[in-house]
C-alpha cells in the first residue's frame, strides 16, 4: 500500500505533472512565474487548496452525489465548494496566521478559477471510477503530489525566466512567445521521466 | 417530481450551508481594522525599502500605531514624513537621523584595472561569481552598476569604472547596500567624519600590485590619531565614527590618499 | 463608443482574439489543439456555454447584487457546462473521450468568466450575445489553426484524413505537450508582429485580463500604488 502511495506521489510530480503534461494551471504558470518568490508563494497556496478541496469534494461525491444518482451535479457542486473553501481559507488565514496571509493571501482569489484545483478534484474521481482501489487516501496523496509537481515546475521555470530576462531576444518573440518556447523545452525535459515510476516501483 | 426536487434541494442546501459557514466565519474571525495604521501607511512614501528596520511601510505603520516605534525612522521620507506622521500621532516632531550611503572603494580606471575582459550577463552579481570578481582587486568595485540600477532616486552613477553616490540625492533607503555583491556600500551618519575609501584586506605588497590607491595597512593613520578613532585590522584601516571628531590628521598623513573627509555638501 | 453589431461580433475574431490577444483560455487551447476534430469540438462546446452564460448574465445584470456576483456567475456557468456535458455524452461519446477532463473544466475557462465580468454585466442582451458569438468564433478559429498545424506536422493528417502521412514521417513531438507550447508561442509571436505593425500593444498576460479583478482587491491595490508612483 505504501509502495502504491509512493508511486502515485512520484507519478503526479514527474510523469503526470499538472503543468507540463496535463496543461492545467497554465495561467498562473505564465503569469506568476516571473520571480522566484512569487512562484513559490503561489505554488504553496495552490497545493494547500488542492489538498483541502480534494479532501472535501471526494467524500461529498461518493457519499452524497453517488448514492442519490446525482453524478451530473458534479461540476456545479465542486466549483461551489471550491469557491467557498477558498474564501474560508482566506478568512481563517487573515485571522490566525496573518504573516502567511500577507505572503500568500493575494494568490487565493486567483486560485478559485484555476483549472488545476478543479482539475485535480475531477481527476481523482475519474481515477476512482476506473479503479475501485483508488480511495480517499490515494486521492489526497495524488492531490498533494500534484501540488508538489506544480511547485517543482513553477520554481524550475521561474529560475529559467530570471535567466533569459537578460538575453537578447528578437522583438516579436519578447514577452509571452519566448516564455512559451522556454516552457516547451522544459516540457521536453520532463518527457524524459516517462516510464521512470513504473520502472522504479514495478 | 422527486427527480427534479432532490437535486435542487441538495444543491441549494450545499449553497446555503456554505454561505452560512462563510457568514459566521467572517463575523467570528473578523480582524479588526486598524484605522490608525492605515492612515499612517498612507502618509509613508511606500518604497518598502526596510531602512526603518521594519518589514516595509506596512510594518512601520503598524509599529507606529501600536506605539512600538517612533516617527522619524523613515530615511526616505525624511523630514517631511517625520513631520506629518508626528502630527498625526500628536507627538513632537522627531528628528530624522540622516543616513547617507558611501562606496568604500576609489578604484577607478586611473588607479586600477580589470583582471579579465568580461562578456557575460551585465550584472555585478554575475561578475562577482566569475573567479572572485573581474577587477584586479578582488574586494573592489567592478563598475557594472547593480547599485546604480537599484537606486530609485538616481543618486548613483558609474564614473570611470567605479560607483559614486551623490550625497545630495541619497535618501538612505539601503537598496544599494543590499545590491552590492562585494558589500562595498555602507551608511555614514555624521558630517565631517573621516572615512576609509577602501575595502582591501590583503597585505600591503599585494594591494599595491593591484591598485594605486588601496589601503596598504601601513598604520600611519592609527599612529597619528589622538582620539583612538582609527584602527588597522587585517591590513585595512577603519574609522570609528563615535570617536572621530573630524580633525583630518589621518587624511593628511595617509600616503595612499585613501582616507577622505565625508562632507554631505559635496 | 457604440459599436455596430458586426463590430461587436468581429472584434472577437481578430482584434480582441481571446487566445492570441487577450491570452485567456490558454489551458484548453494547449490541451485540445492536438487535432482539428478536437479543436472544433472544444470550440463549439465553449461557444455554446459562452452564449448561454452571456445571455443569462446580461438578462440578470440588474438583479444580481454586486458583492456576490462572482459566485453567482460561476454557478450559472457551471449550469450551462453541465448541460453541455450531458448533450455531448448523449450525442457524441467519442468527443467526450477526446475532451476528457477539459469538458467540466470549461467552467473555469477564463474566457467565459472574463467576458461575463467585463461585458455581459454592463451591456444589453443582444450585444452580449454577439460578443459571445464573436469570442467563441475567435477561440474556435485559433484552436482550429493550431489544431491543423499540430495535426499536420504531428500525424500527417487533417481532420483524420491522411495528407502527408504517405511521404513524410510525422514529427510526433508536435502532438505532445512541448509541441503545444511551441506552436502556441510561435502563433503569439506572429500575432504580436502583426499587431505591433499596426500600432497595437503586444499580448501580455497580466492583471488586466484576469477576470477576477473585481474580487481580487489586494492586487488591485498594489497596481494602484504602482500607478501612482
Amino acid at each position: 500500500m505504501m509502495k502504491g502511495l509512493i508511486a502515485i506521489f512520484l507519478a503526479s510530480i514527474l510523469t503526470e505533472n499538472f503543468i507540463l503534461n496535463k496543461f492545467l494551471g497554465i495561467c498562473p504558470f505564465l503569469g506568476v512565474s516571473k520571480k522566484l518568490d512569487t512562484a513559490t508563494g503561489m505554488s504553496i497556496a495552490v497545493t494547500v487548496v488542492m489538498v483541502i478541496s480534494t479532501a472535501v469534494t471526494w467524500p461529498i461525491y461518493n457519499y452524497i452525489l453517488k448514492p442519490w444518482n446525482l453524478e451530473y451535479l458534479q461540476t456545479i457542486v465542486f466549483i461551489l465548494i471550491i469557491a467557498a473553501l477558498v474564501q474560508f481559507i482566506e478568512i481563517v488565514l487573515k485571522k490566525y496566521i496573518p504573516s502567511l496571509y500577507n505572503a500568500l493571501g493575494i494568490y487565493l482569489p486567483l486560485i478559485t478559477t484555476n483549472c488545476a484545483v478543479l482539475g485535480v478534484a475531477v481527476l481523482v474521481i475519474q481515477k476512482g471510477q476506473a479503479d475501485p482501489s483508488f480511495g480517499f487516501l490515494q486521492s489526497v496523496v495524488n492531490a498533494f503530489g500534484s501540488g508538489v509537481g506544480f511547485l517543482v515546475a513553477m520554481v524550475l521555470f521561474a529560475g529559467i525566466r530570471e535567466r533569459i530576462e537578460h538575453n537578447d531576444i528578437p522583438k516579436s518573440l519578447q514577452g509571452l512567445p519566448i516564455t512559451l518556447v522556454a516552457a516547451s523545452l522544459t516540457a521536453v525535459s520532463f518527457l524524459g521521466f516517462q516510464g521512470l515510476v513504473d520502472g522504479l516501483l514495478g | 417530481m422527486n427527480e427534479i426536487l432532490t437535486p435542487i434541494l441538495i444543491v441549494a442546501g450545499i449553497g446555503l450551508l456554505a454561505g452560512l459557514i462563510l457568514a459566521i466565519a467572517s463575523i467570528v474571525m473578523a480582524v479588526p481594522k486598524d484605522e490608525k495604521a492605515e492612515a499612517l501607511r498612507g502618509l509613508l512614501p511606500g518604497a518598502n525599502c526596510g531602512a526603518c528596520g521594519f518589514s516595509g511601510c506596512d510594518g512601520y505603520a503598524k509599529a507606529m500605531s501600536s506605539g512600538e516605534a517612533k516617527p522619524g525612522l523613515c530615511t526616505v521620507g525624511g523630514e517631511a514624513v517625520a513631520k506629518t506622521t508626528s502630527e498625526y500621532l500628536g507627538l513632537d516632531s522627531a528628528d530624522v537621523t540622516k543616513k547617507i550611503a558611501l562606496v568604500h572603494c576609489l578604484g577607478s580606471y586611473d588607479n586600477t584595472s580589470d583582471k579579465v575582459e568580461y562578456q557575460g550577463i551585465e550584472t555585478c552579481a554575475g561578475a562577482a561569481i566569475v573567479a572572485g570578481g573581474i577587477a584586479s582587486c578582488q574586494y573592489g568595485c567592478m563598475g557594472i552598476g547593480d547599485c546604480m540600477r537599484a537606486c530609485q532616486y538616481d543618486a548613483i552613477s558609474i564614473c570611470n569604472g567605479v560607483a559614486r553616490i551623490d550625497p545630495a540625492r541619497c535618501k538612505g533607503c539601503s537598496m544599494c547596500v543590499k545590491a552590492c555583491p562585494k558589500h562595498l556600500i555602507s551608511f555614514v551618519t555624521a558630517n565631517q567624519q573621516a572615512v576609509v575609501r577602501c575595502s582591501n584586506c590583503d597585505k600591503g605588497a599585494l594591494t599595491n600590485k593591484v591598485c594605486k590607491i588601496g589601503c596598504i595597512g601601513c598604520m600611519k593613520c592609527e599612529k597619528t590619531c589622538q582620539y583612538d578613532a582609527v584602527h588597522v585590522v587585517n591590513s585595512l584601516a577603519s574609522v570609528d565614527p563615535s570617536k572621530c571628531i573630524g580633525c583630518g590628521e589621518c587624511v593628511d598623513v595617509c600616503p595612499r590618499h585613501c582616507i577622505t573627509m565625508f562632507n554631505p555638501e559635496i | 463608443m457604440a459599436k455596430t453589431p458586426w463590430q461587436e461580433f468581429s472584434k472577437g475574431i481578430i482584434k480582441e482574439n481571446p487566445v492570441l490577444r487577450l491570452v485567456l483560455g490558454t489551458c484548453a487551447t494547449l490541451a485540445l489543439s492536438t487535432s482539428a476534430n478536437n479543436a472544433i469540438g472544444m470550440g463549439l462546446a465553449t461557444t455554446f456555454v459562452l452564449v448561454g452564460s452571456n445571455t443569462v448574465i446580461s438578462l440578470l445584470r440588474n438583479v444580481i447584487p454586486d458583492k456576490v456576483r462572482i459566485p453567482c456567475y460561476i454557478t450559472l456557468i457551471a449550469g450551462f457546462v453541465t448541460i453541455v456535458q450531458m448533450l455531448i455524452s448523449a450525442y457524441s461519446p467519442a468527443l467526450k473521450d477526446a475532451l476528457g477532463i477539459f469538458l467540466p473544466l470549461i467552467v473555469v475557462n477564463c474566457i467565459i468568466l472574463g467576458r461575463a465580468e467585463m461585458f455581459a454585466n454592463k451591456n444589453k442582451v443582444l450585444p452580449s450575445i454577439l460578443d459571445a458569438l464573436g469570442m467563441g468564433a475567435g477561440f474556435t478559429a485559433t484552436l482550429l489553426v493550431m489544431g491543423i498545424i499540430r495535426e499536420l506536422l504531428g500525424a500527417g493528417s487533417i481532420f483524420g484524413l491522411p495528407i502527408t502521412a504517405g511521404f513524410m514521417d510525422p514529427i510526433i513531438i508536435f502532438l505532445l505537450p512541448p509541441g503545444g507550447f511551441f506552436v502556441f508561442g510561435m502563433l503569439i509571436a506572429l500575432a504580436n508582429k502583426l499587431a505591433t505593425d499596426k500600432g497595437a500593444p503586444a499580448a501580455e498576460l497580466g492583471c488586466a485580463n484576469c477576470p477576477l479583478c473585481g474580487s481580487c482587491s489586494q492586487i488591485a491595490e498594489k497596481e494602484k500604488e504602482r500607478a501612482k508612483k
